[in-house]
């Protein structure tokens, strides 16, 4: 074994470089997966941030290129023309984006202004970005895919959930108060005191009081107002009804924006324990509401029974709440930090409290050490962990994602805060400056190297784990690791394709705090002893110095070389792929029992075809298909036949085909006692004896739809038989 | 309303036996077809538990009009032609309301024509029978829009010239259609099946019901009557399913999605065999009166204000 060689296996086996190999080969600067080479200059691709949170109607968020393309749409003119529009709007938008990963917030208007005055052009420019500007169809506050931006999200798409709440309840409410207003206003139109002449005259518009006698109008009218009005209970009940509906405090008035604002920050909390105590404080006043809103939805319908509902309204209590009952109410978002003291418990706690409540757990570090050290990261276990914890919840929605996903899983994300029952966003940004990559590709490497891999579990759809969970937005989700393609030059100035797998150390890769686990390789000593880590997962070798794991990187100069990988950290990718396998499972790929079922089936099916060829041998050959009935369908034939010849009826039996009897009341009304209609109103023969045959017969005659059948004569001394069964032959 | 407040509601639910929804005796000639309208009617009242007060019936002016008499419902009882929009006035004041709407073959497609292709373009939510018996019965014979061409009457003595419309084909033709069926009296239990469906369609539904008319053209569909062949029943999985006793009466049958419009137009011009069950159903259409909003909410003073402000513009001040 060659020194060089050695060496790196010293490094692989140990994580250190031996003493005897000189000075340790620095790391080159700003190394990097080589499949992220092409994402260096973030600022200048079209990708999904950042976002705007829009504040109309519409996507509550949307990147925004597709704001730009959407405008440039509405806006550009086809032809060379509309060609340097978009030219110069793309600039324009490159502009923001440059801005906004530098730190610069504020919304898209303003970003555009920015954007437009730092370019310092003509007014060409400015006249063709005004159009532009004014074809946008989305505004509000952008957003770059930083350690924030979960937060940030799920409190945007939290409140676009609530603003819809508050218009239903609120549009509930409000027409609740206007109709129990109108019963109560309906009752004292009708009393004694609006009767007097004077409260009549009030009524009537200044001009042609003098026309009439509101004296003689009153005694007119007064005897109406004796006929009874609201009972007193009734009228408590409903002034009831109307004074909590009224000093509700959960729905603002729609359109308030900051009425609903204050409201928003009433129910946004940081711990679990302030929450629910906000929770046990409100149930009294919810429950007041809710026994309000049904109370004043009977009365309203006039379907308000004392002796059936008061009981019921008695005993009504808040441990009685069911989701949807819950649901109606605004819900408590919070956001908790995974690493936060007592995080499991609280989240067990606000789970199954009952609680209306979405929570945001904010998982900043997967690299995190596991409580012995030395290496056992646990790799996102404490968010990873309590994402599956609230799936044994059962009612509780789980999303986790990256944060560089949460575009593409918006809809997911807005139908759990929708999700009646409590919800868990897991979703991982990385802490700023703890990786060399930008926070889009940290957060997104995270994603696709299976360290932090996006799943979803959505009581809502189902009620077992194939409808609800899935792994869907993860990137080739049935693979271990996601392949990717990777074009180079080589030394020889040739392109060079080759398929690369994202593994768990090429994410680790990015991480300052871990680049002592990675030793670089120089050119000439890439030969043999030199595996993939992605082979080198698939079978580690015995040897340490038969398959040396490595991945490709590049560096500041994108420069393609070696990385040699400690097994501390191979190890932690074997554990990575392990949890994906879980993972998979769940979500219905590769399942482990579903394969030996699948195998054991398969092995019965062809010993059985191994039988039944073997007993054919001998035969005829069978015949082609359609030259006679199989036996199944000749045995159905043979059933079908027989259980319509017992239900042909017998011609010498009167009886009516009620199905097809058409209600048109001849024969019921010609013969009451012999003719009778069901319960659907079609006609059947209730007494055959209580009438004549002649009287049967007649009735044949009359059914416009010929579905009386009169059989044969029962009495053989009823006077006129002959010419009767000859008027009945037609009806037999 | 919520699932609670529905619960509590069901609480107090009176339930109706057929019986209840009977008004006055009917006053069709004898063996009409509108009985067996009129009994699938109550029937569809009692099952899907309409309340009476909640339940209207509108109608325009011929036999088929005269049903609102006899259901014990709110009913009203308009002028000729004009049942439609008197429908759509009651549902968009009481959109709480079940609105049916029966009319007839001269009622709807003659003189009521403009309103009908207006109200399928509308798309409210309300169930209209057309009880087609292709004649002017109440005024005892003559041609009426759907009258087969040839038909012998009192305004056409030598037979009539021109071919019959097709209400189907019509309204299958209107922007917006949204629910259009074909039942005949003569098939009761078919018949309260598609009313059903009509009625669970937030919609415009229309159905058109062949009736027979004995008294004045008793051999219109004598040929139907008899031969079950000559009837072809749609089925399907979101259409309707005919019952196993039905079936063996009625071998012919067809399976048609009701999301296939251009299907359903080929279908709906068939004039022997008559099809019978669902031929169009979308249930994605918006409403009108969803699009317009009437559901805002309006206080008593705004609306008292707003008609004076209209008063005033017709009044003639004393001098």
């Amino acid at each position: 074994m060659d020194s060089q060689l050695r060496s790196q296996v010293v490094f692989h086996l140990t994580g250190r470089v031996p003493d005897d190999a000189g000075a340790e080969q620095p790391l080159p600067a700003g190394l990097r997966p080589a499949l992220l080479a092409q994402y260096r200059h973030l600022e200048s691709i079209r990708h999904d941030f950042p976002v705007v949170f829009a504040r109309g109607p519409g996507e509550y968020v949307v990147s925004l290129a597709a704001a730009v393309d959407g405008a440039l749409r509405a806006a550009a003119p086809q032809g060379a023309q509309g060609e340097a529009m978009r030219k110069r709007a793309l600039h324009t938008e490159r502009l923001i984006r440059d801005a906004v990963a530098k730190g610069a917030g504020g919304t898209l208007l303003q970003a555009w202004d920015a954007a437009v005055a730092s370019a310092g052009t003509d007014d060409a420019w400015r006249r063709e970005m005004k159009i532009v500007r004014d074809a946008l169809a989305v505004d509000g506050e952008l957003a770059e895919c930083d350690s924030r931006l979960p937060a940030r999200f799920l409190r945007h798409a939290w409140a676009v959930v609530q603003r819809e709440k508050v218009r239903a309840a609120r549009s509930r409410i409000d027409a609740l108060v206007l109709r129990l207003e109108a019963i109560l206003r309906a009752d004292y139109a009708r009393s004694a005191v609006a009767l007097q002449s004077a409260n009549l005259q009030q009524t009537f518009g200044g001009t042609h009081q003098a026309l009439f006698d509101f004296a003689k109008m009153s005694q007119l009218l007064s005897p109406a107002a004796r006929q009874g009005g609201l009972d007193s209970s009734r009228r408590a009940r409903i002034e009831w009804a109307l004074r909590v509906l009224r000093e509700q405090a959960f729905f603002p008035p729609p359109g308030d924006a900051g009425a609903q604002e204050a409201s928003n920050d009433r129910f946004t909390f940081d711990n679990v324990p302030a929450a629910l105590e906000s929770y046990r404080n409100r149930l009294p006043d919810m429950l007041s509401l809710l026994k309000a809103l049904h109370l004043a939805e009977l009365e309203a319908e006039g379907q308000f029974v004392e002796q059936l509902h008061g009981p019921l309204f008695e005993r009504m209590q808040s441990q009685d709440f069911t989701a949807a009952d819950l649901q109606f109410f605004p819900d408590y978002l919070v956001t908790l930090g995974s690493d936060a003291p007592g995080v499991q418990a609280d989240l067990g706690n606000a789970l199954s409290s009952g609680m209306p409540v979405k929570v945001l757990l904010e998982v900043q570090d997967l690299l995190e050490e596991a409580a012995p050290g030395q290496g056992r990261f646990s790799f996102g276990m404490r968010g990873g962990q309590l994402a599956f914890m609230a799936m044994t919840f059962g009612d509780a929605f789980v999303l986790q994602s990256a944060a560089s996903n949460l575009l593409q899983l918006r809809d997911r994300l807005q139908r759990g805060l929708r999700h009646a029952g409590p919800a868990l966003f897991s979703v991982y940004a990385p802490a700023d400056g703890e990786s060399t990559l930008p926070g889009y590709l940290a957060a997104a490497s995270a994603m696709q190297s299976r360290a932090f891999p996006a799943f979803s579990y959505d009581p809502g759809r189902g009620s077992n784990g194939a409808t609800r969970f899935s792994l869907e937005n993860n990137p080739q989700p049935e693979a271990d690791w996601p392949l990717e393609s990777l074009t180079y030059a080589d030394q020889d100035l040739q392109a060079v394709t080759e398929e690369l797998a994202f593994t768990f150390v090429d994410f680790l890769l990015a991480d300052r705090r871990h680049s002592q686990h990675f030793a670089a390789v120089p050119r000439a000593h890439w030969g043999a002893g030199l595996v993939s880590a992605r082979q080198w997962l698939e079978s580690p070798p015995a040897d340490p110095s038969t398959g040396l794991p490595f991945i490709l990187a590049v560096d500041d100069a994108d420069l393609l070389c070696r990385v040699v990988v400690d097994e501390r950290m191979m190890r932690a990718a074997q554990r990575c792929r392990e949890a994906w396998h879980r993972l998979q499972e769940l979500g219905g790929i590769h399942d482990s029992r579903a394969e030996a079922l699948l195998a054991r089936e398969r092995a019965l099916w062809a010993e059985q075809r191994a039988v039944e060829a073997a007993s054919l041998a001998p035969a005829v050959a069978p015949a082609a298909p359609g030259d006679q009935p199989t036996t199944a369908a000749a045995a159905a034939a043979a059933g079908a036949s027989a259980a319509e010849a017992e239900e042909v009826p017998n011609p010498d039996t009167a009886y009516i085909e009620t199905l097809r009897c058409s209600s048109c009341n001849e024969c019921t009304l010609a013969s009451p006692k012999m003719f009778a209609y069901d319960q659907n109103k079609q006609a059947y023969i209730v007494d055959l004896k209580a009438g004549t045959y002649r009287q049967l017969v007649e009735a044949a005659e009359s059914c416009q739809v010929s579905v009386i059948h009169p059989g044969k004569p029962w009495n053989p001394d009823e006077p006129g038989l002959d010419e009767l069964i000859e008027r009945a032959r037609p009806f037999l | 309303m919520s699932t609670a407040s529905l619960c509590l509601h069901h609480l107090a639910e009176e339930h109706h036996a057929l019986e209840d929804y009977q008004g006055g005796v009917p006053r069709w000639c004898k063996g009409c077809g509108d009985n067996a309208i009129l009994a699938a009617m109550q029937r569809l009242c009692r099952d899907e538990g309409l309340r009476p007060e909640k339940t209207v019936f509108v109608s325009g002016i011929g036999c088929s009009s005269r049903l609102p008499h006899y259901m014990r419902t709110y009913g009203f009882h308009g002028i000729h032609g004009r049942a439609l929009p008197i429908a759509e006035g009651i549902k968009l004041a009481r959109p709480d309301l079940h609105v049916f709407v029966n009319t007839g073959d001269g009622d709807c497609c003659s003189i009521g024509a403009a309103h009908w292709i207006h109200a399928i373009r509308y798309n409210m939510n309300i169930t209209v029978l057309l009880h087609d018996n292709h004649i002017y019965g109440l005024t005892k014979k003559q041609a009426s829009p759907t009258s087969p061409i040839g038909t012998r009457s009192n305004t056409t003595p030598r037979g009539s010239y021109l071919d019959a419309l097709s209400p189907l084909t019509v309204t299958l033709g209107v922007q917006n259609v949204s629910f259009v069926a074909q039942a005949v009296d003569w098939i009761p239990e078919s018949l309260f099946q598609i009313l059903t469906a009509a009625y669970r369609h937030r919609g415009f539904s229309f159905v058109r019901i062949l009736q027979r008319c004995p008294e004045f053209v008793g051999s219109m569909f004598e040929p139907w009557v008899h031969d079950p062949q000559r009837m072809l029943m749609l089925t399907h999985a979101d259409g309707t399913r005919i019952s196993p006793a039905l079936q063996k009466i009625y071998r012919n049958q067809l399976a048609h999605d009701p999301a296939d419009i251009n299907r359903a137009r080929e279908i709906a011009s068939s004039e022997d065999p008559i099809p019978v069950g669902i031929l169009y159903r979308n249930p994605q259409v918006p409403c009108y009166e969803d699009l317009r909003g009437a559901g805002k909410l309006r206080t008593a003073d705004q609306v008292r204000s707003a008609l004076d402000g209209e008063f005033d513009k017709f009044t003639v001040w004393p001098q």
